[in-house]
């Protein structure tokens, strides 16, 4: 078994991080590019070669046709419910999506999951390179008040990146999780969790038992629309108003401009959150340049009613866990959006005290996904999580009305159990249809799945079919039905309404996980192969300045072999062998390696009198 | 209310199964005494007995939960994750009772309603919906005031004046509820009290029932409260 690590999946980063045995504390990994945020930017290039993070996001302003930004946003929905967001996205939806949303990448469409299935392979990848071993199991976090269909879209791209999924953590409990790590509180806690696409917030009771520490979720609530990138759609409406109405041009905002402009956008709203104003600039070609001094006190006007948005759900869920805002003892930041001067304020109003920002509120998130990743890991349980299911779930009953059986905010596993009979005389099927949300229509609530009941047929209210409904750890529903005459358990075939079928996930999986496999042993390759040369050109240099009084012919011949037979192997592609013959020319050469060191300093100290040490 | 506490009132009739491991003897426990490992619901086992409770309504917040957190951490999957499936599973079973359990029993209503769900004396579902009797006058009065309410907006009339009476009414209303719920709480003292001194089967049946129609009152002026809020809401 390979290394298990925690992911924050994020809307506009993703991160990947471990536990470190050595100082007991969870770290992100970083990539090839020095930095732990991996963009949550995905590309395509002409060949159909995918292309993750840095790279995807330098195409977005290249080949925006082929690049997409922001997939959390489609993660578990249909293509009714994004209507909106297409309007302000570019997202190109595949005129053939049916209950899956697919987008359109160059030639060919993906759904959501296999989008999000890339950057976490890409992230997996990064551990792999890092831990120099595979890495197959990860604790991967979804925002608080994610619904079942976007938490099994999210379960199913860990599936198509080859990873088991060991547990989805909400993000604000993973944050609390290692902020109290961090910090030893213990009391309520508030989690403010303000990302590039989601808000929740969670209200935590932090408890030292005999056993260990406990977090336990009283409640949560948030917006799975709303986001820093609300923040930028605001510059960019502002923006765009203005160049239309001073120079004429309309951008589209499927084009590449957009995201130029975008782009130029996002840096002024960054530096707003420490300058009192910025200057935008943004080249028109021909028309010339738009200019525009913006100062912090315009953009705080700007998006106030953004910032605003977050207090309702806030409020809502100090009521449920029956708090004032007084009796929450610390308030802890997280996502990037909580760096912008006026989300500090107005939190820090609400809850009348200064919120915690000690911890990188980017990385945070990351950090108690590895600190879980590392209890389910070790089975060595030092603490505990309780979260909660954010949304009531429901079966629909007569007239279109919800019937609720599961609250929200009860901690999970959670189940019920229901009885269901025929109606009529002769029935051989009952529909039961689940729902998830707090309003009383069916029309209102989220369409989870439907299935049906079947019974032999008979006189009406015959049949007793008791359907368990449980929320697992994950915050993931499973049904199981039994008939109560017969004893017999009941297979369900639930189908879920916004999602993939078991069936098309394991065809997904066959393309990919060969994939997977052979992406790791071909990097494998590449990386051996380049340490090989260099120890190779460092042999051989090394074997040439020194002198046959310095190495002794038996030494130099059994170097030699170890040489040659790594060069033979470096003609194979057996990674595994590659790294066998390293280690062995490594040992073969430590004598030889000792010397010159040695030497090395030897010269480097002759020369030089004693008091220029 | 210590788990420590005599649990007389609940041993009689705990049937004893084996444990699927060791196939030892287990009595009422979510453990096997044993092999300590963990088991099914012990059949017939409540929401009382769960948390090692008497079935008596006075519950002490704070020894529940700590009760619940003691329980959650045995019972809780993160502890078998390295288990068989058998034990996953079991571990995703009993944390989900024990959540449902702790739930339940944590909101005084609702552990007044499973009471008399459990022992049968009230389904879901089938409550009542008409007016208590001592009501009767109020409610018709309200009526007449929701149906003025709702022309006068469909006429575009003045409604200020109505929905003033409406807030009149449904604070009215509100009271009856605080004066419901003393009377359910009184009534679950007595029940404990009939627990504890053992009263007979007549004198618990019959306080069961009185407990059954306070619900079924409350259930009604709530819903009752809750309809005229939307309205006034709505005008």
């Amino acid at each position: 078994m390979g290394r298990v690590v925690g992911i924050d999946l994020g809307t506009t980063y993703s991160l990947i991080a471990y536990m470190d045995e050595q100082t007991g504390s969870p770290k992100t990994i970083p990539g090839p590019y020095g930095s732990a945020l991996c963009p949550s930017v995905v590309s395509v290039d002409a060949k159909g070669k995918v292309i993750v993070g840095e790279d995807a996001r330098d195409r977005l302003l290249t080949e925006p046709e082929w690049t997409i930004y922001s997939v959390k946003r489609l993660m578990g929905r249909g293509v009714a419910d994004i209507q909106d967001e297409l309007k302000i996205f570019p997202f190109r939806i595949d005129a053939k999506s049916d209950n899956v949303i697919r987008v359109v990448l160059g030639e060919k469409s993906f759904t959501a999951p296999e989008v999000s299935a890339y950057i976490l392979r890409e992230l997996k990848l990064w551990a792999e390179a890092y831990f120099k071993e595979p890495v197959d199991r990860a604790v991967i976090t979804v925002p608080a008040y994610f619904n079942d269909a976007q938490r099994q879209a999210t379960k199913d791209a860990g599936r198509l990146a080859g990873l088991e999924v060991l547990r989805l953590v909400n993000e604000p409990t993973a944050a609390a999780l290692a902020y109290g790590l961090h910090k030893q509180k213990r009391g309520h806690v508030a989690v403010y969790d303000f990302g590039g696409g989601t808000f929740d917030i969670s209200v935590l009771k932090l408890i030292s038992t005999t056993e260990g520490d406990l977090y336990q979720v009283l409640a949560t609530n948030g917006d799975t629309h709303l986001g820093g990138d609300d923040i930028d759609n605001a510059l960019m409406d502002l923006a765009r108003g203005e160049i239309k109405a001073r120079y004429g041009v309309e951008l589209d905002h499927r084009g590449e401009d957009v995201q130029t402009l975008r782009k130029i956008l996002i840096r002024a709203k960054h530096e707003l959150s420490s300058a009192e104003k910025t200057l935008i600039e943004y080249p028109l070609g021909a028309k010339g340049m738009y200019v525009r001094e913006i100062a912090r006190a315009e953009f705080e006007k700007l998006i106030a009613p953004i910032v605003a948005r977050t207090m309702s759900p806030a409020k809502l869920a100090l009521a449920d866990a029956k708090l004032a805002p007084k009796q929450v003892d610390e308030v802890v930041l997280v996502g990037g959006s909580t760096r912008i001067p006026l989300v500090r304020k107005t939190v820090g109003d609400y809850f009348e005290r200064v919120p915690h920002s000690e911890l990188d509120p980017d990385e945070v998130v990351a950090l108690g996904a590895a600190v879980q990743a590392d209890i389910l890991e070790s089975g060595v349980k030092t603490m505990l999580l309780l979260d909660v299911t954010p949304l009531s779930l429901g079966i629909e009953t007569m007239g279109g009305v919800i019937a609720k059986i599961i609250p929200r905010n009860s901690t999970i596993p959670a189940s019920a159990q229901e009885m269901f009979t025929t109606g009529v005389d002769n029935q051989t099927a009952i529909d039961v249809h689940i729902l998830q949300g707090e309003r009383e229509l069916v029309k209102d609530c989220r369409s989870l799945a439907r299935f049906q009941l079947r019974t032999p047929p008979g006189p009406a209210g015959l049949a007793r079919i008791e359907v368990k409904f449980l929320i697992d750890a994950n915050g993931i529903l499973q049904v199981a039905a039994k008939d109560l005459r017969t004893n017999q358990q009941h297979t369900v075939e639930v189908q879920p309404s916004y999602g993939l079928s078991d069936a098309e996930i394991e065809r997904m999986l066959e393309e990919s996980i060969d994939f997977a496999e052979q992406d790791f042993a071909e990097r494998q390759v590449i990386e051996a192969r380049t340490e090989a040369d260099s120890i190779l050109l460092a042999t051989d240099k090394a074997l040439k300045n020194a002198g046959e009084n310095v190495v002794l012919a038996d030494e130099r011949a059994a170097i030699e072999k170890s040489q040659a037979e790594l060069r033979s192997a470096m003609a194979g592609s057996d990674y595994k062998l590659m790294r066998e013959k390293i280690d062995a020319l490594n040992a073969a050469t430590e004598h030889l390696a000792e010397i010159l060191m040695n030497g090395a300093l030897q010269t480097a100290l002759e020369g030089k009198s004693l008091d220029e040490f | 209310m210590p788990l420590s506490q005599p649990q007389t009132k609940r041993a009689e009739g705990v049937p004893v199964t084996s444990c699927w491991n060791c196939k030892g003897a287990v009595s009422g426990t979510h453990f096997c005494g044993a092999c300590g490992k963990i088991q099914p619901l012990p059949p017939g086992m409540d929401y009382f007995a769960f948390f090692g409770l008497p079935r008596k309504l006075a519950i002490e917040p704070a020894s529940l939960e700590g009760q619940f957190h003691m329980l959650s951490w045995k019972l809780h999957p993160d502890n078998f994750v390295r288990g068989t499936e058998f034990e996953k599973n079991l571990s995703l079973q009993r944390s989900s009772e024990l959540n449902d359990a702790y739930r339940t029993l944590r909101d005084p209503l609702a552990r007044v309603e499973y009471l008399l769900e459990f022992l049968n004396v009230r389904k879901e579902g089938t409550t009542k919906q008409q007016a208590p009797p001592e009501l009767l006058e109020e409610v018709f009065e309200l009526n007449e005031s929701l149906d003025e309410l709702r022309e006068a907006r469909a006429a575009g009339g003045d409604v200020a004046l109505l929905r003033g009476r409406l807030d009149a009414a449904a604070g009215n209303f509100q009271a009856k509820l605080t004066e419901v719920d003393t009377e359910i709480a009184a009534l679950g003292s007595q029940w404990d009290a009939a627990i504890d001194f053992s009263a007979d089967e007549a004198k618990r049946t019959a306080l069961l029932a009185r407990m059954s129609e306070v619900l079924n009152r409350r259930s009604y002026i709530r819903n009752l409260v809750d309809g005229v809020q939307q309205e006034i809401a709505a005008a």
